[in-house]
């Protein structure tokens, strides 16, 4: 088993936030992390693909919309991608149980994200230090060498603990808990993505009115059954639709009626 | 001065490209976040620039201020910038808080449009594709967002970096221009509309109440419900937590919490299963 927590924890490493090798965020923090993605790495390290991606689309759904502004960060996603969703294959309870345990997982992490943000302030200071001497050595040290040590330990030793770890208890663990624990624990991880949806919602509606497109695109699934690729299909004729007919913003004209009028007074 | 005017060529511009995508965050804290990404993103050019060791540390320090944005959009500012420390090198008169104040100035509008865009639709857009095809669990899914994205976002911030090099300080107007404005309107309404789909497909929960009345007529009230609108309980749960969290400012986390409250009490009083 150390082979493949070994696998894991490093894979954890290279999707994590603030990693670089994989072009950063861009191939690590928004492909890596992705839990659709690592289901399908985590499943093909464990030795079953398909059951990492059937956990890693229901874990998904819940952080599908997560922006991570400035660095706040409501759970880190990376923990939830990695030893989360290992944890969840291994458990062998199904998806919904998996992504209450990824959920409850993410959200202990964060407090290693802001252990991260407030280390690196003391490398940041080192960089400024070796600015000011002129070391250019030092500035390459202090912010691309350091910060990433610092970011391999803290990303791969708890992933390699609780993958290693946890195989061998998280099922006699699991079977352990009382029938009640696992329905409540198969009821929010089916409601869960209720979250992620409404952050999406709260960033993009602005009046109301968008609600109708939600709503539609509620009823095109449940009741006229489409699948999603043909969804994304109407949608985005929606949005042609919108973008051509929309008028562009009539400022001069508005404007230029009260003025008229104001000139009527004098 | 007889010095030779520094000019950088293409590949002096792919590698800041490449080393701001590396590690524009590599060492971000709550105090700096992307300062010394940024910095380390214009050293490619600032040592081809700024030959004296003097002039270069200047140039350095220049670019250690606080700096955040959202990287990928990002790129953009970082092309003109590299594009302006050019011009300065080469005896044009623009001084360091010139290039300061751009920095300043756009990170803020070109966070807000990238972190909608980028977060904020097509990745959501991309996943919930991604999870419609991994029906089953399907390695199409997932392979299909690995190159969906990589092909859209890598040559795109590329593509931005080089018109923020070529065109300076005007590049920024195609990203905040009516046009592109009614472009994220738009982009907007297709993130609503496939999050309502997201919704149907993925949010569960199913009561398992029944009663029999003294007729012994067995009524399922799941059944009953299905008749009338499938899927209404997530649409309520879905709608409610949007409310709480848009309206009456609950955090993520708290959101979290709130419904697994209600899981539990739904299983204990046996309302859900």
């Amino acid at each position: 088993m150390w082979f493949e927590a070994m696998l894991i924890g490093i894979l954890c490493y290279l999707g994590a936030l603030s990693s670089p090798w994989l072009l950063g965020l861009t191939g690590g923090w928004y492909i890596l992390s992705r839990p659709l993605v690592s289901g399908m790495l985590v499943g093909a390290i464990l030795g079953d693909v398909q059951t990492g991606i059937i956990i890693g689309v229901a874990v998904q759904a819940v952080y599908i919309a997560m922006v991570t502004p400035g660095g706040s960060m409501p759970a880190d996603l990376n923990f939830v991608a990695f030893p989360a969703i290992a944890l969840g294959i291994l458990s062998g309870k199904g998806p919904e149980v998996a992504v209450a345990l990824a959920a409850t997982i993410g959200i202990m992490g964060t407090v290693l994200f802001n252990a991260m943000m407030v280390l690196n302030s003391y490398w940041n200071h080192r960089a400024d230090a070796a600015v000011e001497k002129g070391d250019e050595r030092g500035i390459y040290l202090n912010s691309a060498i350091w910060p990433q040590v610092t970011n391999f330990l803290l990303r791969f030793i708890p992933t390699f603990t609780a993958v290693f770890f946890g195989a061998r208890y998280i099922n006699a663990f699991m079977d352990s808990l009382p029938g009640g624990v696992l329905t409540t624990m198969n009821v929010v991880g089916g409601i869960l993505p209720a979250v992620g949806i409404a952050i999406l919602l709260k960033q993009i509606i602005k009046s109301y009115s968008m609600l109708i497109y939600f709503l539609v695109g509620f009823i095109c699934i449940v009741f006229l059954k489409l699948n999603m690729v043909a969804l994304v299909m109407v949608g985005a004729l929606l949005a042609l639709i919108h973008y051509n007919y929309k008028p562009e913003p009539q400022a001069a004209t508005v404007q230029a009626t009260p003025q008229a009028d104001d000139e009527d007074e004098f | 001065m007889d010095m030779p005017t520094p000019k950088l060529n293409k590949q002096d511009l792919r590698r800041c490209w490449r080393a701001w995508m590396m590690y524009n965050l590599s060492s971000m804290s709550f105090e700096r976040l992307e300062s010394y990404g940024f910095c380390l993103g214009m050293m490619p050019a600032l040592k081809k620039l700024y030959q004296d060791k003097q002039q270069r540390i200047e140039a350095i320090r220049r670019h250690t201020s606080f700096y955040n944005t959202e990287p990928q959009l990002g790129a953009i500012v970082n092309g003109m910038v590299v594009g302006l420390e050019e011009k300065r090198a080469n005896g044009e008169a623009i001084d360091g808080e010139v290039i300061n104040t751009l920095k300043v100035g756009l990170m803020g509008p070109v966070a807000g449009i990238g972190d909608s865009m980028l977060p904020g639709m097509l990745i959501p857009i991309l996943l919930s594709i991604g999870m419609a095809l991994a029906a089953g669990g399907s390695v199409i899914g997932p392979l299909f967002y690995i190159m969906a994205f990589s092909l859209i976002v890598i040559p795109g911030s590329y593509w931005l970096f080089m018109k923020g090099y070529h065109m300076g300080s005007g590049s920024v107007e195609m990203l905040v221009s009516s046009k592109s404005s009614r472009l994220r309107e738009a982009l907007s309404l297709l993130g609503v509309f496939v999050m309502g789909g997201v919704a149907a497909s993925y949010v569960k929960l199913g009561t398992g109440l029944e009663f029999i009345t003294k007729d012994g007529v067995n009524i399922h009230l799941q059944q009953m419900l299905d008749g009338i609108f499938p899927n209404l309980m997530p649409l309520l749960v879905v709608l409610v937590t949007w409310y709480l969290m848009a309206k009456r400012g609950l955090s993520p986390v708290k959101a979290m919490l709130g419904l697994l409250l209600l899981a539990a009490v739904g299983v204990a009083c046996g309302l859900f299963s």
